[in-house]
C-alpha cells in the first residue's frame, strides 16, 4: 500500500504553535507512507489540487490529512480523493487542530503529539477498505411536528413545493403561541390578522394533512423512508360533522373548565372551540370537566348539537404514516413563574405571565379586549412589568437569554397606553435586547413616545397591601431603592422548551441541549439540519425564537425538505454494521440492542443468524459493543482498525 | 424413596424422548465425580447427586443445540439455564430440566488443602455433616463446614429455579441475600496491594482456558477473541498483561450474565480465584441495575437491551 500524508498549517492555527513541515518529513518514517508534505491551506483549491496531483504522481492508495476536524472537512477531502480516482474511505484525517494547536503553546510537544495522531492515523489507513454506497428509494412526503407559525410555514413551503405534507398538532387547533398573542412587535398589527390567513391556507390546501389534537408516538425508519405512528385523541366530537356553530359552548352547563387556550384568565366551557379563528373549528369536550362523561348525566351538548357530531363513547386512535422527512417544530413554553417565590406568581392572582397580559389584551380573549385584573376585574392603573423571569438567571438553571421578552413588554407598555391612557407603566429590566430591524426604534418609542418608565434593575419582591401590589427593586443606574405601588404585575417569564421536548427528541433521534432545546447539526451553518439524516428544525424548539425568526427558520426547513425530496433515490452510509455469519451465534442481543430496528433475525440452514438491514442501520456501532463474538464489525471502525490505532499510540 | 431413585425414575420415564440426559456419576476415583451422559436406561443406574456433583451441567447445553436434551440441574446450574434461555442461546423446548434440593457441594481444592494431595480415592461416603474419605486403606474425615464450597455458602436458590420434574421436597435457602462482603472486602485494601495481588494470581495462570471451556455462558467457542487473530485483541505472549487482559474480557463479557456457578475458578488447574473478578461485575449491575443473573426467565438482562433513560443512571438531570 502507498501512502501520503500531507500535514495542513491552517495558515497560523495550526502552523503557529506546531512544526508542520517536522511531522511531515517524520511521517516519511510510519510504514507504507511514500510520500509526505505540508501545505498552508489543505482545504483550499491549490491545496486539494496538490493532494490530487501526489496521488497521481505516486500511485497512492490513500492518504492521511493532517489537519481540522473532520467534522468540518472530512466531506471536503472524501471528494478530493475520489477526483483522484479513489475510494472515498481510503481517507483519515488526523485532528491537529482543535486536538493539538489549539490546546497548547509547547511547539514541541505539540509537534511530537501531531506527529503521533499522524501515526495512529496512518495505521488506520493501512486497515481501510474501500467501501460502497447503497442506493434506496425516498418517499417524498414530509411530517410537520407542531402547528405553531415555523410549523405552519414548514408546512406550507413545503407543500407549494408540490409535496404531500402531514401536520401533527398537539392542541385542538394550529396557531401555536402566536394565536394567543394580541399584537406583534415592532408594527404592532393583529397577531391572528396576519397568522389568519396561513392557518386558513393550512385547512385548505390540498397537499396538506392535518392531524389536530394529535401526538407523535412512535417514529420508526430512516431518511426517506420513515414510518410513524400519531396517536389521535378523543375530542368526543365527531370532526366530519361538527360544523363550529359553537351552541354547544352556549348552552354547556360546565363553565369552570380549565382554559388552555386563554392561558388559564378565567375559566370556560367543558365542551370548547379555543378562539373564533381556530383551524379546525372543531368543538373539543374536556373529559376532566365534562358533567357527562364524569358524572354519567348531561349530555345537552349532544342535544342541541344540530349535526348529531357528539360521541361520548369516542376512543382515541393510532394513525400511521409513510414519510420521508420530518420537520420538528415543538415551539416552547413559558418558564413557571411561581419558581420565584418572592414574585408572588401563582399565589397572587394580580401577577400574571406576559402570555396572560397577551390575552387580557385581546379582543377574543376572555375580557375582551378590555384590560381587567384577575382579581377583582377592576381596570388596573398602574403596571409593573417584571423582565427576565427566568431568563439569564442561573439560580434557576435558565442562564440564557429568551430573546423575546424584552420586545414583547415594550409592545405591551404601548398597549396598555393605548387601552388605559390615564395608566402608567413600569418595566423593570436587566439590560435591553433589541437587536433587529426596527426593534431598537421600537422600545425607545415605548420609553420616549409613550412614557413608559424604564428601571434598570432587579424586583427583589412583590407583596400585597390592600388591594395593590408593593414592587420593591432596586434601581442601579440611580443607586436607589424603589418601590412600586402597582394594581397589576406582568413578569416576562422566559421561554423554556416545550414539554416533552426530550421525550420527542429520543423518539426522533436527535439530540438535545441540558435545558430541552434540541440541537443543530452546526450552530452556525447548519441551524436547521439535525445530526439525524431527514430530520430538521424550526422555530423556537431549537432555542427561543421571534416571530420573523422562526418563519425564517420554516422556510429554511422546507427548503432543505424540497432539496431532499429533489433527489428520485437516496444512498446509505456505507459505514454500517456487517455481520460476519460464521461468527454470529444467533443469540439476538444485537437486535434487542439495535436503537433503529436495523437488525434482523434469519434462518441460514436451520441456524438462526443476524443480519442488518443496510439501509436502516445508523452505525451507532451498539451492536458491535454488545455482541460477545465480535462477530458484528462496523465498517470503517472495526475493532482491528481501533486496536490498530490503539497500539500505534502505545508502541510510539 | 430417596430423592436419587425418584429422580433415576424420573429420568428413566422420559429418557425415551430425549436425545440424552446430563447428570453425573462416579470419575476416575470416588471423590471426583464425572459428567455422566444418559443415553440408555443402564445409564441411569450410575447416576450421582450430593456434594460431589460439582460440575454445571448447563454448561454442555448451547453445544447441543438441535438435541432433545434432560439436565440434572442444582439451583446454580438451572440459573445458568435460565439465563441461556434469556438470551435466547437455548431453546427452551428442547431442555427438560430434573431438579433436586441441593445441599452444597464440597471444594475439592478445600479437601486437598485439608487432607494433602493424597492420590486415589477409593471410597467417599458422605453424610449431611462430613465427608468420610477411605484412603490407602485409612479413612479421613472433613467436615462439610470446613469444605463447603463459598458460592454454597451466600447460595439463595438451592431448589432448581426452572423444572420439569422435581425430585424430593425444595429446602430453605442457605443464605437470604448476597451482600458481596468478599468483593468489599477486597475491594478495602489499596490499588497497589490489589494489583500486586493480581499480578502474582495471574502469573500462574498457564492460559488452558479450561475456565473459559467450564463456563456455561461463554458461547464464542471457536471464535472466542482470547485465541482469533481477527480481532487480534489478545497475543499469544506469555505474559501477565495478555493473560490479565482475557480475564477482564471475560468478565465484561459476563458483567449481568454470570449466575456465579462458580465453574471457572473451579476448573481452574492453578486455583487462581477468578470468581471474584465475576463477582465484582455483578455487584456494580446488582447496584446500578437491581439485577440478578439467571433468575427470572421472563426479564431481560440490563446490558443486552437498549433504554433512553435507565433509571439509576441519571445522564441529563432531567
Amino acid at each position: 500500500m502507498k501512502i501520503g500524508v500531507f500535514v495542513c498549517h491552517c495558515g497560523s492555527n495550526i502552523g503557529g504553535t506546531v512544526d508542520a513541515a517536522r511531522v511531515a518529513e517524520a511521517s516519511r518514517e510510519f510504514p507504507d507512507v511514500v510520500f509526505t508534505s505540508d501545505t498552508m491551506y489543505a482545504c483550499s483549491e491549490p491545496g486539494q489540487d496538490g493532494i490530487i496531483q501526489a496521488i497521481k504522481d505516486n500511485q497512492l492508495d490513500g492518504v492521511v490529512v493532517s489537519s481540522c476536524t473532520p467534522r468540518m472537512h472530512e466531506p471536503t477531502f472524501r471528494r478530493t480523493v475520489e477526483r483522484a480516482g479513489l475510494n472515498r474511505f481510503m481517507f483519515e484525517m488526523a485532528n491537529i487542530r482543535e486536538h493539538v494547536s489549539w490546546i497548547g503553546k509547547d511547539k514541541e510537544a505539540n509537534t511530537n503529539k501531531a506527529i503521533e495522531l499522524t501515526g495512529i492515523a496512518v495505521e488506520k489507513l493501512r486497515r481501510d477498505q474501500p467501501l460502497f454506497a447503497k442506493q434506496f428509494d425516498i418517499n417524498k412526503r414530509v411530517l410537520v411536528i407542531g402547528g405553531g407559525v415555523a410549523g405552519i410555514q414548514a408546512a406550507l413551503d413545503c407543500a407549494d413545493g408540490d409535496r404531500e405534507v402531514v401536520l401533527v398538532e398537539r392542541e385542538s387547533t394550529i396557531g401555536g403561541k402566536m394565536a394567543k398573542l394580541d399584537k406583534t412587535f415592532p408594527t404592532v398589527d393583529c397577531s391572528s390578522c396576519i397568522l389568519g390567513p396561513k392557518m386558513v391556507d393550512v385547512a385548505q390546501h390540498p397537499k396538506i394533512q392535518l392531524y389536530a389534537m394529535a401526538e407523535v408516538e412512535e417514529i420508526g425508519g430512516y431518511v426517506g423512508n420513515y414510518e410513524v405512528k400519531i396517536r389521535r385523541k378523543a375530542p368526543y366530537v365527531n370532526w366530519d360533522l361538527c360544523t363550529g356553530c359553537g351552541l354547544c359552548m352556549e348552552k354547556c352547563p360546565s363553565k369552570k373548565s380549565t382554559d388552555r387556550f386563554n392561558e388559564q384568565v378565567g375559566s370556560t366551557t367543558a365542551i370548547n372551540i379555543p378562539f373564533p379563528q381556530a383551524i379546525p373549528k372543531k368543538a373539543v369536550i374536556d373529559p376532566k370537566f365534562c358533567i357527562k362523561l364524569t358524572k354519567g348525566k348531561c349530555g345537552i351538548c349532544a342535544k342541541i348539537c344540530p349535526t348529531k357530531a357528539i360521541v361520548f363513547d369516542q376512543r382515541e386512535e393510532i394513525i400511521s404514516e409513510s414519510v420521508g422527512a420530518i420537520v420538528a417544530a415543538t415551539g416552547y413554553d413559558l418558564f413557571d413563574i411561581s419558581k420565584y417565590g418572592e414574585y408572588g406568581g401563582g399565589r397572587l392572582p394580580d401577577v400574571i405571565t406576559g402570555l396572560q397580559y397577551e390575552r387580557l389584551l385581546s379582543a377574543s380573549g376572555p375580557t375582551g379586549g378590555h384590560v381587567k385584573r384577575p382579581s377583582d376585574g377592576k381596570e388596573p392603573k398602574t403596571i409593573v412589568f417584571v423582565q427576565c423571569v427566568g431568563s439569564r438567571d442561573k439560580s434557576v438553571d435558565r442562564p440564557y437569554c429568551s430573546g423575546f421578552c424584552c420586545m414583547y413588554t415594550a409592545k405591551q407598555a404601548i398597549l396598555t397606553k393605548d387601552h388605559i391612557p390615564d395608566s402608567s407603566s413600569y418595566v423593570f429590566y436587566m439590560d435591553i435586547r433589541s437587536p433587529g430591524k426596527m426593534y431598537d426604534e421600537f422600545t425607545r418609542r415605548a420609553m420616549e413616545e409613550y412614557g413608559t418608565q424604564y428601571v434598570r434593575g432587579r424586583v427583589s419582591m412583590i407583596y400585597p397591601q390592600g388591594d395593590k401590589l408593593m414592587v420593591r427593586g432596586a434601581d442601579t443606574l440611580m443607586g436607589t431603592q424603589v418601590e412600586v405601588e402597582a394594581d397589576l404585575v406582568v413578569l416576562a417569564a422566559g421561554a423554556e422548551a416545550a414539554v416533552g421536548a426530550p421525550q420527542l427528541a429520543e423518539k426522533l433521534r436527535i439530540s438535545y441541549d441540558k435545558y430541552g432545546f434540541f440541537m443543530e447539526s452546526h450552530p452556525k451553518l447548519r441551524p436547521v439540519e439535525t445530526n439525524t439524516a431527514g430530520v430538521y428544525l424550526a422555530g423556537s424548539c431549537q432555542g427561543p425564537k421571534d416571530i420573523p425568526a422562526s418563519v425564517a427558520q420554516g422556510s429554511a426547513a422546507a427548503a432543505k425538505v424540497l432539496a431532499l425530496f429533489a433527489k428520485d433515490k437516496l444512498e446509505n452510509d456505507p459505514m454500517i454494521s456487517l455481520v460476519d455469519m460464521k461468527r454470529c451465534v444467533g443469540c439476538g442481543k444485537c437486535v434487542r440492542v439495535c436503537p433503529f430496528g436495523a437488525i434482523k433475525e434469519i434462518d441460514v440452514r436451520g441456524e438462526p443468524k443476524a443480519e442488518v438491514i443496510e439501509t436502516v442501520c445508523q452505525g451507532c456501532g451498539l451492536c458491535t459493543a454488545t455482541c460477545p463474538q465480535g462477530a458484528i464489525q462496523l465498517s470503517h471502525f472495526t475493532d482491528n482498525q481501533i486496536l490498530a490505532e490503539v497500539n500505534a499510540l502505545c508502541q510510539l | 424413596m430417596t430423592i436419587l431413585t425418584q429422580l433415576k425414575e424420573q429420568i428413566t420415564a422420559q429418557l425415551p424422548k430425549l436425545d440424552m440426559v446430563i447428570g453425573w456419576e462416579q470419575g476416575y476415583d470416588a471423590l471426583h465425580a464425572t459428567p455422566l451422559f444418559m443415553r440408555a436406561a443402564e445409564d441411569v443406574e450410575r447416576l450421582q447427586i450430593g456434594p460431589l456433583s460439582v460440575h454445571n451441567t448447563a454448561t454442555y447445553l448451547t453445544g447441543l443445540r438441535n438435541k432433545k436434551v434432560g439436565l440434572v440441574v442444582k439451583g446454580c446450574d438451572s440459573r445458568a439455564v435460565v439465563q441461556l434461555q434469556q438470551e435466547g442461546l437455548i431453546d427452551r423446548e428442547n431442555v427438560v430440566v430434573f431438579g433436586f434440593p441441593c445441599d452444597g457441594v464440597a471444594d475439592l481444592t478445600k479437601v486437598r488443602r485439608l487432607i494433602g494431595d493424597v492420590g486415589r480415592v477409593e471410597e467417599v461416603e458422605t453424610t449431611p455433616t462430613e465427608l468420610r474419605l477411605r484412603v490407602d486403606g485409612r479413612e479421613e474425615q472433613v467436615a462439610m463446614s470446613d469444605v463447603m464450597a463459598d458460592k454454597c455458602r451466600r447460595c439463595q436458590y438451592p431448589n432448581a429455579l426452572v423444572h420439569d420434574h422435581f425430585a424430593g421436597k425444595p429446602r430453605e435457602p442457605h443464605a437470604t441475600s448476597d451482600d458481596y462482603t468478599d468483593v468489599q472486602e477486597f475491594e478495602s485494601q489499596s490499588l497497589e496491594t490489589r494489583f500486586e495481588h493480581w499480578k502474582s494470581e495471574m502469573s500462574r495462570c498457564i492460559r488452558c482456558y479450561a475456565c473459559r471451556n467450564a463456563c456455561p455462558m461463554c458461547v464464542c467457542r471457536d471464535h472466542c477473541i482470547a485465541q482469533s487473530r481477527d480481532p487480534h485483541w489478545v497475543t499469544q505472549d506469555d505474559m501477565v498483561r495478555e493473560k490479565w487482559m482475557f480475564q477482564v474480557i471475560h468478565a465484561m463479557h459476563l458483567a449481568g450474565r454470570c449466575v456465579e456457578c462458580g465453574e471457572c475458578q473451579r476448573a481452574c488447574p492453578v486455583d487462581i480465584p477468578i470468581l471474584a473478578l465475576k463477582r465484582k461485575m455483578n455487584k456494580e449491575i446488582k447496584e446500578v441495575f437491581n439485577y440478578d443473573a439467571g433468575v427470572d426467565p421472563q426479564a431481560i438482562p440490563p446490558l443486552l437491551s437498549f433504554q433512553v433513560e435507565e433509571e439509576n443512571i441519571n445522564e441529563r438531570g432531567w
